[in-house]
C-alpha cells in the first residue's frame, strides 16, 4: 500500500515538473518541446535520483554510525568535493565534464582518507573515530578550499562556492545516464545488507552474535553510502538536508525495518527534491531559488510536525 | 592626563563649531568637503595629497581627474592606467587589510560602499584616517563618485569635466542602427547560472551600444536564473567577460545546447579590463561592445 502511494506521488511530481516551469510554454506545445525534453526532464529525472540517493546514504550511515545526527555528507565529502571543484577550476582542466569529475575525485579522496583513519589501531571503522575522522577531513579540506578562493586572482574561483551550494542547473540526459548506469551497484548492495543493518542497532557485540558479519558489513555500508554521495554531489552539489532527515521522516512514518526503510527512503527523497527544484524553478520566476534553501522550507515544517506527533504518542 | 586634555579640548572645539554653526557662521578657510554614499560627512583641512584606492574604478576615476600622482596605495585588482601599477598594492579592496592601508600614511582612503567596508572605514576614522564610502554599481554613479573625488583632490574643475562626460554618456539616447535591437544575456557563471540584471552598469552599456538585455526585468545587478529561462527569452548573444575567445567550458554540455545561441556559438568575449568594471572608459567599452555586435557572426 504505502509503495503504491508513495508511486503516485512520485509520478505526480514528475508531471508536476515537466508541466510547469519560468518558461510558460502552452500545453499543446510541450510534446515537442526542446525545453521539456532536453532541460525539464532530465533536471527531474535526476534531483529524483539524487534525492533517492541522498536519502538511502543517508539512512545507511546514520544505522552505520548509530547516530541521529549523520548525514551524507558529514564524513567529510562535501569538504573533498569542493577542493576537487575548486581545484578545477583554477588549474583550468579542459572539457565540459571536468568540474563535476574533479569534484568526484575528490570526495572520493576525502572518503578514503576518513576511512583509512577508521582503521588505524585496528578501530574497525569505530564510528567515534568515523565521525570525528569525517569532521575533521572535511574541515582540512574546506580551510584549503577557503584560503585557495579567497588568495586567487580569479573571481571565477569565488563563483565555485555558488556550485557547491548544489542544484540542478547542470542535469541533462548524460548526467541521468551517469547516475542510472552508477547508482544501482551501491543501491543494491545496501538494499542487501538491510537485514544486518537492523542487527547492528543492536549494538556491534549482539549484531555479531546474531550472525551478522559486523566487520565486513560496516566496510561494505560506508564504501557504498560515500560512493553513491559522491556520486550525487558530482552530478548535483552538495545538497543539504535530505539525507538528514529523510531517513528520520520514513522511520516515524513507516518504523525501523530496513527493508522498508531503504526503499521508502530512496522514494521520499526523491520525491522530496524533485518537488523542491520545481518549486526553485518556479516561484521567484525568471530568477531562481538555490533548491538546497527549497528543501529545508519544504522538509523541516513537515519533520516538526511529525517529530510532534511522535513525541506526544 | 594627556589623553584626558586633549579630549576636553576636543569638546570645547566641538563646541565652539557648535556655537558657530547655531550663529550660521561658516568656519573660516574650509577645506574640501563632501557628502558621501553612507550619509557621513567627509571634510578634510587640505586636499588630499595621500591617498589609498580601494576599488579599480576609483583608481580609475583619480587618475582620469590628474590625481593619480597622489595614490600611495591601491588594490591588487587596479590595473588601469599601467601607472597604477607602479603605486605599492595593498591587497583586497572588500574588504581591505585595514592595517596594510593604515601602513601607507593616507590622509584619504576611498572606499566601495558595502556592508564590510563601513567597518573598515570606521576602523580606519578611528585611526585618524579620514575615508569616503561611495556606491558605484550603476553607470549613473560614475558622475556624482568622479565629482567628489574631484573636490577631495582639489582637482574640482577635472572631476566636473570628467563628470560632464559620464553624465552625457548615460543621458544618450540609446541609438539602435537597426529597428530591433539585437538581444544579449550577460553570463556571469554557468552552474547555477548568473546573469546580469538592471542593476549593474552592464545593463547600461548594452543599452548605450544598441543591444537589449534580455534580463532588464530583474532589478538586481546579478541573478541567478535557470537555462530554460534562457533559452525561452532567446538572447541573439551570449556576452561573456573573458581575455580569451575560447568558448566557455559548458558550450559543448547538452542542457546548454537548448540554448540556440550557445548552439550557434553567438558569444561575445568582453575583455576583463575594459568590460569588468565601471569608469571613465565607459564610452570605450559602449563603442567595443558595438564593434562585437556587428562583426560577431
Amino acid at each position: 500500500m504505502k509503495y503504491v502511494v508513495l508511486a503516485g506521488a512520485a509520478l505526480a511530481t514528475l508531471a508536476a515538473a515537466l508541466l510547469v516551469g519560468p518558461a510558460n510554454l502552452p500545453l499543446a506545445d510541450l510534446p515537442g518541446s526542446a525545453i521539456v525534453w532536453q532541460l525539464r526532464l532530465p533536471r527531474a529525472v535526476l534531483a529524483f535520483l539524487v534525492g533517492g540517493a541522498l536519502g538511502v546514504a543517508g539512512t545507511s550511515l546514520q544505522a552505520l554510525v548509530r547516530n541521529p545526527l549523520a548525514d551524507p555528507f558529514l564524513l567529510g565529502l562535501s569538504g573533498g568535493a569542493g577542493l576537487g571543484a575548486v581545484a578545477a577550476i583554477a588549474l583550468h582542466l579542459p572539457g565540459p565534464w571536468a568540474l563535476p569529475l574533479a569534484a568526484f575525485v575528490g570526495a572520493v579522496g576525502a572518503m578514503a582518507l576518513v576511512y583509512r583513519l577508521g582503521l588505524m589501531g585496528g578501530a574497525e571503522l569505530d564510528p567515534r573515530i568515523l565521525l570525528l575522522g569525517g569532521v575533521a577531513v572535511g574541515a582540512f579540506a574546506a580551510a584549503i578550499t577557503t584560503a585557495l578562493v579567497s588568495l586567487a586572482q580569479a573571481t571565477e574561483l569565488r563563483n565555485a562556492f555558488l556550485w557547491l551550494w548544489g542544484g540542478f542547473s547542470g542535469a541533462s540526459w548524460t548526467t541521468v545516464l551517469v547516475m542510472l548506469a552508477y547508482a544501482p551497484l551501491p543501491l543494491g548492495v545496501l538494499v542487501a545488507s538491510a537485514r544486518p543493518l537492523d542487527l547492528l542497532a543492536l549494538g556491534e557485540e549482539p549484531a555479531q552474535y546474531l550472525g551478522a558479519d559486523v566487520r565486513r558489513l560496516k566496510r561494505v555500508v560506508y564504501l557504498a553510502a560515500s560512493l553513491l554521495t559522491a556520486a550525487a554531489v558530482a552530478v548535483a552539489g552538495v545538497i543539504g538536508f535530505v539525507g538528514l532527515v529523510v531517513p528520520h521522516l520514513c522511520r516515524l512514518v513507516w518504523g525501523r525495518l530496513h527493508r522498508t526503510l531503504l526503499p521508502t527512503a530512496f522514494l521520499t527523497g526523491g520525491i522530496l527534491l524533485a518537488a523542491a527544484d520545481t518549486l526553485a524553478r518556479t516561484v521567484v520566476a525568471p530568477r531562481e531559488l538555490p533548491v538546497g534553501i527549497v528543501t529545508a522550507l519544504l522538509g523541516v515544517p513537515v519533520f516538526a510536525f511529525l517529530l510532534r506527533r511522535w513525541t506526544v504518542s | 592626563m594627556r589623553r584626558w586634555t586633549v579630549r576636553t579640548h576636543l569638546a570645547g572645539l566641538v563646541a565652539l563649531a557648535a556655537v558657530a554653526c547655531a550663529r550660521g557662521e561658516h568656519a573660516p578657510a574650509a577645506g574640501p568637503a563632501v557628502t558621501d554614499d553612507a550619509g557621513r560627512r567627509v571634510a578634510l583641512a587640505v586636499p588630499a595629497r595621500r591617498i589609498v584606492s580601494l576599488l579599480p574604478s576609483f583608481t580609475e576615476i583619480l587618475f582620469a581627474i590628474g590625481a593619480g600622482h597622489r595614490l600611495v596605495g591601491r588594490t591588487a585588482w587596479c590595473d588601469y592606467p599601467p601607472a597604477a601599477l607602479a603605486v605599492p598594492s595593498v591587497g583586497d579592496g572588500i574588504p581591505p587589510n585595514v592595517e596594510a592601508v593604515a601602513a601607507r600614511r593616507p590622509d584619504l582612503v576611498v572606499l566601495y560602499r558595502s556592508g564590510q567596508n563601513a567597518t573598515a572605514a570606521e576602523q580606519l576614522e578611528r585611526l585618524g584616517i579620514r575615508t569616503v564610502l561611495l556606491d558605484l554599481n550603476r553607470l549613473e554613479e560614475l558622475a556624482p563618485a568622479a565629482r567628489r573625488l574631484g573636490v577631495l583632490t582639489g582637482r574640482t574643475a577635472a572631476g566636473d569635466s570628467l563628470a560632464r562626460a559620464m553624465d552625457s554618456l548615460v543621458s544618450q539616447s540609446p541609438q539602435s542602427p537597426t529597428p530591433s535591437p539585437e538581444s544579449l544575456v550577460f553570463l556571469v557563471w554557468d552552474n547555477p547560472p548568473i546573469v546580469i540584471g538592471a542593476g549593474s552598469y552592464l545593463d547600461r552599456l548594452a543599452g548605450l551600444a544598441g543591444a537589449r538585455n534580455v534580463f532588464h526585468d530583474i532589478a538586481a545587478p546579478s541573478a541567478q536564473v535557470s537555462i530554460e529561462t534562457i533559452a525561452a527569452r532567446n538572447p541573439d548573444f551570449i556576452a561573456v567577460l573573458s581575455d580569451t575567445a575560447a568558448p566557455p567550458r559548458y558550450a559543448g554540455r547538452p542542457e546548454w545546447r537548448v540554448v540556440p545561441a550557445v548552439r550557434k556559438r553567438r558569444f561575445l568575449f568582453l575583455p576583463g579590463g575594459l568590460f569588468g568594471r565601471p569608469g571613465p572608459r565607459a564610452r570605450e567599452a559602449v563603442r567595443e561592445l558595438r564593434r562585437r555586435l556587428e562583426t560577431t557572426p
